[in-house]
């Protein structure tokens, strides 16, 4: 047990109706952050939701520090220790800052509420504020709150930063770095080059549902070629 | 017109107005579990009214056996809240997040439950008995007399809504089921067995149908065709009011059984159109309902 890797996906495929969107997706990633990038509709939010059991894998197998999560249901994947923020934040708005962190809250292990609001000083000024209230940046730390809360081995993280002003997503990369280093495992989709790198050295490109390449953040930044081929995008978009 | 309205009877008006306001009270208990279930799993039971009526007949059997109205309401609570446990369990959770397919398993339930309770109950009406000290009639003003039992279905209705806010907006489960009306599958992801809380929301939802069914017995009467009834006016009274919105249920239920009270009082003729009047103009100008969001 203690030689297996904290995050091991092994020919994961998934898919939708008839469409083929995860193509037998294989990696390892321990506790130094990861990072997975690719254009739109690469399978990446899929691969997110595969992980965590939201979405039904039809081959394959995800482990967590080798015990078998796929084929559990979401809420026994998130106790076994993955936490995840997705894609869009998905916030609740009927619940006030203070009832999201206090849901999934427990006063012992190593992030408690009051830690939480040491840690986010805005999050304590908006405690009574709904969920729906809060402002894009806000609603992320929120999220990424939840997600701690659940004193997680694994944080599965969809585009973090995706419709944040710059200034937040510079703030929000700092806290990534800061998990990172905690400890907790960090498995970050991103389309923005820049954040993947700036978290982790690390990074898997994604094309048509696999994992096309394994680079690290120099390589990406300072091959144009290979960004176009892969990602069609550069490093300043 | 106008004489009519110089000598009106204020006297059957107030009457009729308490009328209203009971069957208000009990169409909001019916309709907030309906409703509460629909909210967290958009299941839309439509075998809500045969628990209702379950309710009533277990409420009628252990009322006649041990004579005491209290355990009769406990006991087809708890029997109806373990069969709505079931219904979920048993075939609801099978196909879960199909709307369709819950909606016509449930139509399927209602028939084979509405033919056992014919068989087992027969057709004839019953009337749940109240204990005497319950079933006198008090004084009120302007009204003159009015049955006791009547008065305290209204104080009934407001303690379970005033019950269920509390539950929904201060407790953990209450926090849950809100979560779960947002967002059911993120909150999954919280490490919340959803699951369960469905079984435990269709439980309490099922429980209010089936006390319901007791108080319904006792002002009214129970019989087959009860389940049809309180079935349709649920439906109405949460897309009047805004499917799954508790609030809501009661502005739905208030609406709903004063306009048929009215309408039957005042111009029989007519009564029955106004209920689906309200409705047409509530999907007309808000299909979301009174208080409800848009999907």
């Amino acid at each position: 047990m203690a030689n297996d890797p904290l995050l091991k996906v092994e020919d994961l495929h998934v898919y939708y109706g008839a469409s083929h969107v995860l193509h037998g997706v294989t990696l390892e990633a321990g506790t130094e952050p990861l990072s997975i990038v690719g254009r739109n509709g690469m399978g990446k939010s899929t691969l997110c939701q595969a992980i965590m059991g939201l979405v039904p894998s039809a081959r394959g197998t995800v482990h967590l520090g080798g015990e078998r999560i796929s084929g559990r249901r979401a809420y026994k994947v998130a106790r076994a220790g993955v936490g995840y923020v997705p894609q869009g934040r998905r916030v609740f708005p009927s619940l006030t800052v203070d009832e999201h962190l206090r849901l999934v809250g427990k006063p012992d292990g190593e992030w408690t509420v009051e830690r939480i609001y040491e840690t986010f000083p805005r999050l304590a000024e908006r405690r009574k504020n709904g969920g729906g209230a809060l402002s894009g940046g806000e609603q992320q730390m929120l999220a990424i709150s939840r997600a701690l809360l659940l004193n997680p081995r694994l944080l599965v993280m969809d585009e973090p930063t995706e419709g944040l002003a710059p200034v937040i997503v510079d703030h929000v990369v700092e806290v990534l770095r800061e998990i990172g280093r905690s400890g907790v495992g960090l498995l970050l989709v991103e389309q923005n080059l820049t954040v993947a790198t700036e978290v982790s050295e690390r990074i898997m490109v994604m094309m048509n549902g696999g994992i096309a390449l394994e680079t690290n953040a120099d390589a990406l930044l300072n091959d144009r070629a290979l960004r176009n081929r892969y990602l069609g995008v550069s490093a300043e978009a | 017109m106008m004489e009519s309205f110089a000598e009106i009877n204020w006297r059957l008006f107030a009457i009729v107005t308490l009328n209203g306001l009971t069957l208000a009270s009990l169409y909001f208990i019916v309709a907030s579990g309906f409703s509460l279930i629909f909210g967290l799993m958009r299941v839309v039971n439509m075998a809500h009214g045969s628990l209702y009526l379950l309710g009533a007949y277990v409420g009628f059997e252990v009322t006649e056996a041990t004579e005491s109205w209290l355990l009769g309401i406990l006991a087809a609570g708890v029997v109806v809240a373990a069969a709505g446990a079931a219904l979920q369990v048993s075939i609801l959770s099978w196909m879960q997040g199909q709307d369709l397919r819950q909606a016509l398993a449930t139509i399927g339930v209602s028939i084979v439950a509405a033919d056992l309770m014919l068989a087992h109950w027969g057709g004839s009406a019953y009337q749940i008995t109240l204990p005497t000290a319950m079933s006198s009639f008090v004084p009120v003003p302007v009204a003159g007399r009015y049955a006791m039992a009547r008065l305290m279905l209204i104080g009934f209705a407001l303690l379970i809504g005033v019950g269920l806010w509390l539950m929904l907006n201060r407790t953990r489960l209450g926090m849950v089921i809100r979560a779960g009306v947002d967002d059911r599958r993120m909150l999954e992801a919280t490490g919340v067995n959803v699951p369960l809380v469905f079984v435990g929301v269709f439980a309490i939802g099922a429980s209010l149908a089936g006390m319901a069914g007791v108080i319904g017995g006792t002002v009214l009467s129970v019989s087959p065709g009860e389940d049809a009834r309180y079935l349709l006016s649920s439906l109405i009274v949460v897309i009047v009011g805004g499917m799954g919105s508790i609030p809501g249920a009661a502005i739905g239920a208030l609406l709903v059984a004063m306009a048929e009270t009215y309408g039957l009082a005042y111009t029989p003729t007519y009564g029955i159109v106004y209920t689906f009047a309200i409705m047409v103009a509530v999907l007309a100008v808000r299909p979301q309902g009174l208080l409800g969001r848009s999907a």
